[in-house]
């Protein structure tokens, strides 16, 4: 009979308590130690009603609307159900009761107490009492035959007696139980209980067996015993149907035996092993509550319902294998099975497929040595005898049924469901279906209204839009172009796409898509020109922004969310199903365009421990990053094999815990990381309109408080929103490049500023390594430094840095330009060389004022500032255009090599010689002559080359700004108000 | 001083819009201004902000004491105290009356808020009268008054100053004159 056996939760202070179910069952009613009774609605009840009886409450009995409360002010109450006014006291007792019950009918109530006395009391009329006397210690406990013709009480004198109510006469006394003194010290409550329904049988716990008296001859029939039961028996209770039998023990045991067969069918372990006080049955038999005397309630669910389940089970079976199976579920018997939570029984869980049968086999396997026909037989008997009173109607194979084994392992975390990110959840009537760095998409769904709003963040867009919402869409994506919107299918309706395309030229703004039966969208994103489906069958279905079908594929799992942004597409799906809290979630991240690829293919994306995923995206500038629930936002890194590198940690802004980040877009350029500060919540409500705050980024990098630390967690945070700059240019948008050289300087100059302090700190190793960071122009200012600093060994090493630098500049070129001949690189090397050192020795002769030394030195210097003012980069600055931060492609300057420069001199004199030659004939004669020049001609010539693109970067960002403050000047003098939007 | 003078001077206050335009940063005498990218609240002064509400072109984010809760704690610490107490900005009036003219639809509850003000105001410039009252009537020569806006100093300077000059013409005209009873017929 698997059962599931819920978490304890607390109920009660500790000490005794005492629980047990409404006659409904749809309360369970416990009270304790603190004088409250409690009225749960359910386990899960976090605000249970209460009722105060009294200081302390010992016992309860509930029955007919009436509660009934032995407290500590010797009283028997009662209070109405479940209202809870007082109703009176029922009776006094010179001291507390310790044992309340009511009979079948609900017109009595028995007492027990510790004055040795027991009271019978009809609840109608408190005058009319019958007293039993002959207890000679406090009693234990008390129950009614369901007759209503005797009573048996157990006391701390050693005694169990069934009195005779009517003649107020001891009938039989069974010596079966310890002596002690008092309540306080008796090992067992011994909690009685009269089999309901046919009253045949009294259930007596006498130390760690059950045992059962006939009512009537009070003959002691038979005893229900486990061999795994080594603990005192504290409580017993009946099934409502009255045959199944549970008890509850010291130890903490709950054991559940079927009374026809004497067998156990049923065992559990209490969690941590405290004394079972109290148990009762659900009204249906398919729950038992207990307590501890910690005061802790707990439930077990699922008892009967099961068990007929499995007896179905097994006669659906064909007649062949019906009599193997009952055998094997006979020999199954748990009775012989280990306890649950040994060692054996945990291999069998893993083992034991879930099929009835096999599991079966499987515990044939196990106990077959431990088989004991003799107690089957018993059963067998049994059977018969009942079968003559007709009480019972199930057959003897049916309670037979097998333990399944409690898997103790690693549970597995329910699947996070399909979200969009930048939506608040779907069950609200307010909420936000999309906020994202285009607009916002609200959704109202009231008595009044079902709407959907689309407002822009920059009304040049589009202007705000309020549609009706009269599909029932519930996710939505926005971008420049269109809107995006679906529902999930209904009973008659298939599950829609519509897409609202405002951007389109032609009158025709509007497309609607149904899937097919059966497939439900559960995530969609729009991308520049294309749209993006996943739906319930694993299929990813990609549209054109016009509404043409276009690729489809199918998706590893089930999808989480996804994201798209100009050519790219991520993807967020279930690998597997994650264990203890953690999801193994999937990603993949494609490009279309031109060249459509894969780029991460299907890898684990990695959250922080126990948490989800919150929010996916990409920065403005197309790199993704995601947010996960505590907090953690990281950001793919394209120079690192596609790592994922945590940037900022919400949660640590956050002032309380309950505070909350929601996140809605982020900017590498400036880095911004813009989300809605929520107080209390996780996600912002409508109303009031919720303001956008900008957090910055920070690196986890250690020792951040020092200097050191605080420019490396800089330079590294600086490279990392750096990249996108490679990837933009790799993948054909145009690119900021004031911003890029921005950021090279900024680097660089960290980089000197790192430099310098690990100079300062005497750390010459780390210098070099520093140096190895730098560009060749920043290690030259680094020389100077280490030579002005009087530290030679490491100007040299630097000097040495330079070269190394210098020649691997001059060997890519080469690659570059695959038809450049092969070059007199050691030549140029060693000319460089000569440069480096003659500078290192002029430094290192106490003359730093280097512009009076060798010429080449100043030479150095002089192409620094030369090339600035040549510098191809440094644009003409107007006011940068602050729209989407993807571009087309525009031509790109490209970096020119030495021959390139060549080629531009000398094009007009080839063409003159041979007027007839195409370009590509062009380039060729160009490239023989080239090669015929002289080797020192094509060095000055590369070296040109060079100048103009490596040591340009420094310096245009600088001028730009200058150039542009300029232009601003001016403008603002002539016409200040038209700076201003209209 | 005219009140219209203050009010311009308020203007200067900066206060959050949230703007529904691209533009990158401007330069301005009185200083930079912006960048303004959609959806991003940034600072600007009183005067842009109501420019560009106008022209629908930002919302405007109430000041954080511009609210309900706060202003009510406010109101009943001034009729509560006997002095003035500190308000929540130097130009509280001039502010709460531009906004709620000019952009009542980006602020929540903005009849409660314009009625509290008014209270808070209304209670203050009782202050003032019944202060100059006393000062006035007990013939003090100087008084102290703190936490006074320019605005109220605004609305009593005028009346406050021409009728003390004209007391002290009265009185430095009866005092000698009284000996001579050269009013003591008027």
């Amino acid at each position: 009979m698997p059962c599931e056996r819920k978490p304890m939760r607390y109920g009660h202070s500790e000490g005794h308590t005492e629980v047990c179910f409404d006659d409904s069952g749809k309360f369970i009613v416990t009270c304790g130690n603190d004088g409250d009774v409690r009225i749960w609605e359910g386990l899960d009840d976090d605000d249970p009603k209460f009722i105060t009886v009294g200081e302390k409450a010992y016992s309860l009995a509930l029955k007919n609307g009436k509660l009934v409360t032995a407290s500590s002010n010797n009283t028997v109450q009662i209070h109405t159900f479940p209202d809870g006014d007082p109703d009176g006291i029922l009776t006094r007792f010179t001291t507390n009761a310790t044992h309340v019950v009511f009979n079948s009918s609900g017109s009595r109530v028995a007492a027990g107490s510790s004055d040795f006395m027991v009271k019978v009391v009809e609840v109608s009329d408190s005058s009319q009492q019958k007293t039993l006397r002959g207890h000679e210690a406090p009693v234990l406990s008390v129950t009614f035959d369901p007759k209503d013709d005797f009573l048996a009480s157990a006391s701390c004198d050693g005694s169990v007696v069934v009195w005779n109510i009517e003649e107020q006469s001891q009938l039989i006394s069974w010596p079966v139980l310890q002596k002690t003194n008092d309540i306080s010290n008796a090992k067992s409550l011994c909690r009685l209980a009269w089999q309901p329904g046919t009253a045949k049988f009294l259930a007596v716990p006498v130390e760690t067996k059950v045992h059962l008296y006939e009512r009537g001859s009070w003959d002691h029939v038979s005893t229900l015993s486990d061999d795994l039961q080594t603990q005192l028996i504290n409580v017993v209770a009946w099934s409502p149907c009255g045959q199944f039998l549970a008890a509850g023990s010291v130890g903490g045991s709950l054991t559940v035996w079927d009374v026809n067969s004497k067998l156990c069918v049923e065992r559990y372990k209490h969690e941590k092993g405290f004394t079972v006080c109290s148990l009762a049955w659900h009204p249906s038999g398919s729950q038992i509550v207990y307590t501890d005397t910690e005061g802790c309630l707990g439930l077990l669910d699922g008892l009967t319902k099961k068990a007929a389940k499995d007896y179905d089970d097994l006669f659906d079976d064909d007649d062949d294998d019906r009599l193997m199976d009952e055998g094997l579920s006979e020999t199954n018997s748990p009775v012989k099975k280990p306890i649950t939570g040994d060692d054996d029984d945990d291999d069998d869980d893993f083992l034991m497929p879930a099929t009835g049968r096999v599991r079966n086999r499987g515990a044939i396997l196990d106990d077959e040595n431990s088989l004991d026909t003799g107690s089957l037989k018993l059963g067998q008997d049994k059977f018969g005898d009942d079968d003559d009173t007709g009480s019972v109607v199930v057959p003897a194979a049916a309670p037979l049924v097998p333990m399944r084994p409690v898997y103790e392992g690693p549970m597995p975390t329910a699947p996070q469901k399909a979200f969009q990110p930048g939506s608040t959840p779907a069950h609200l009537t307010h909420r936000f279906m999309m906020w994202n760095s285009v607009g916002i998409v609200r959704g109202y769904n009231d008595e009044q209204d079902n709407a959907i709003d689309v407002e822009f963040h920059d009304t040049a867009v589009h202007h705000a839009m309020h549609l009706t919402n009269s599909l029932g869409h519930t996710m939505a994506d926005l971008s420049q172009e269109a809107v995006l919107l679906a529902c999930p299918s209904t009973d008659e309706l298939a599950s829609k796409l519509q897409c609202l395309h405002f951007s389109s030229w032609d009158t025709n703004k509007e497309w609607m898509v149904d899937l097919p039966e059966g497939e439900d969208v559960r995530a969609l994103c729009l991308g520049q020109g294309w749209a993006a489906v996943a739906t319930s069958a694993l299929m990813l279905r990609l549209f054109s922004i016009g509404g043409i079908q276009r690729e489809i594929f199918s998706l590893p799992g089930n999808v989480v969310c996804m994201v798209g942004h100009g050519e790219q597409l991520l993807i967020v799906y279930h690998r597997a199903p994650g264990f203890d809290g953690e999801q193994a979630l999937g990603v993949q991240l494609l490009q279309f365009g031109r060249k459509k690829r894969q780029l991460i293919n299907g890898e684990p994306l990695p959250l922080s421990l126990q948490s989800h995923l919150s929010w996916l995206g990409f920065t403005a500038e197309g790199t993704p990053c995601y947010v996960d629930s505590v907090g953690v936002v990281r950001m793919l890194n394209r120079s690192l094999g596609n790592t994922w590198t945590p940037v900022c940690n919400t949660r640590e802004t956050c002032k309380s815990k309950s505070d909350h980040y929601w996140v809605v877009g982020i900017h590498e350029n400036p880095q911004q990381l813009r989300c809605i500060p929520c107080k209390g919540s996780r996600y912002p409500p409508t109303l009031p309109r919720p303001a956008v705050a900008i957090l910055p980024f920070k690196l986890p990098l250690c020792q951040t408080s020092t200097e050191k630390g605080q420019m490396e967690e800089q330079f590294w945070r600086s490279v990392l929103f750096h990249n996108h700059f490679s990837f933009l240019s790799s993948s054909g948008y145009e690119i900021d490049e004031d911003g890029q050289s921005q950021t090279q300087k900024e680097q660089q100059e960290l980089l000197m500023k790192m430099f310098a302090l690990s100079c300062k700190l005497e750390r010459e190793f780390r210098c070099v390594e520093l140096a190895e960071l730098m560009t060749q122009n920043v290690v030259t200012l680094a020389i100077r430094y280490a030579s002005r600093s009087r530290r030679m060994a490491l100007a040299q090493r630097l000097s040495e840095i330079a070269l190394e630098k210098a020649n691997q500049i001059q060997e890519e070129e080469p690659e570059e330009q695959e038809e450049e001949p092969e070059y007199s690189g050691v030549r140029r090397t060693s000319g460089l060389r000569n440069v480096l050192m003659g500078y290192v020795q002029v430094l290192g002769s106490g003359k730093p004022s280097s512009s009076s030394g060798l010429p080449r030195v100043t030479n150095i210097l002089d192409n620094m500032t030369s090339s600035r003012k040549s510098s191809p980069l440094s644009r003409s600055a107007g006011i940068p255009s602050k729209g989407p931060v993807l571009k087309p492609l525009a031509p790109r300057p490209k970096t020119k090599t030495g021959f390139q420069f060549w080629l531009e001199e000398n094009r007009k004199s080839i063409t003159a010689d041979q007027p007839d030659l195409e370009e590509t004939d062009i380039i060729k004669e160009a490239m023989g002559r080239f090669r015929t020049l002289s080797a020192e001609e094509r060095l000055v010539r590369n070296t040109k080359g060079f100048r103009e693109e490596g040591l340009g970067h420094m310096s245009s960002g600088h001028e730009g700004k200058v150039k542009r403050s300029r232009y601003f000047y001016s403008t603002n003098k002539a016409q200040n108000s038209t700076t201003l939007p209209r | 001083m005219d009140s219209s003078e203050v009010e311009f001077l308020a203007e200067k206050e900066m206060v959050k819009i949230i703007p529904n335009f691209s533009l990158d940063r401007i330069y301005l005498i009185g200083g930079d201004l912006g960048p303004f990218n959609p959806g991003l609240p940034v600072d600007v002064p009183v005067w842009l902000a109501l420019n560009l509400k106008q022209r629908q072109k930002c919302r405007i984010v109430p000041p954080a004491w511009m609210d309900v809760e706060k202003l009510e704690e406010m109101r009943e610490l001034e009729r509560k105290e006997d002095t003035f107490t500190p308000v929540p900005s130097p130009y509280y009036m001039e502010l709460t009356k531009l906004l709620l003219n000019y952009a009542s639809d980006n602020i929540p509850k903005a009849d409660e808020i314009r009625t509290l003000v008014k209270d808070i105001w209304d209670t203050r410039i009782a202050k003032l009268r019944l202060s100059a009252d006393s000062f006035i009537s007990q013939l003090e020569a100087h008084a102290k008054l703190d936490n006074l806006t320019l605005m109220e100093i605004n609305t009593i300077r005028a009346f406050l100053l021409d009728s003390l000059n004209c007391m002290y013409k009265l009185r430095s005209n009866l005092q000698p004159g009284s000996s001579k009873g050269q009013f003591t017929d008027y």
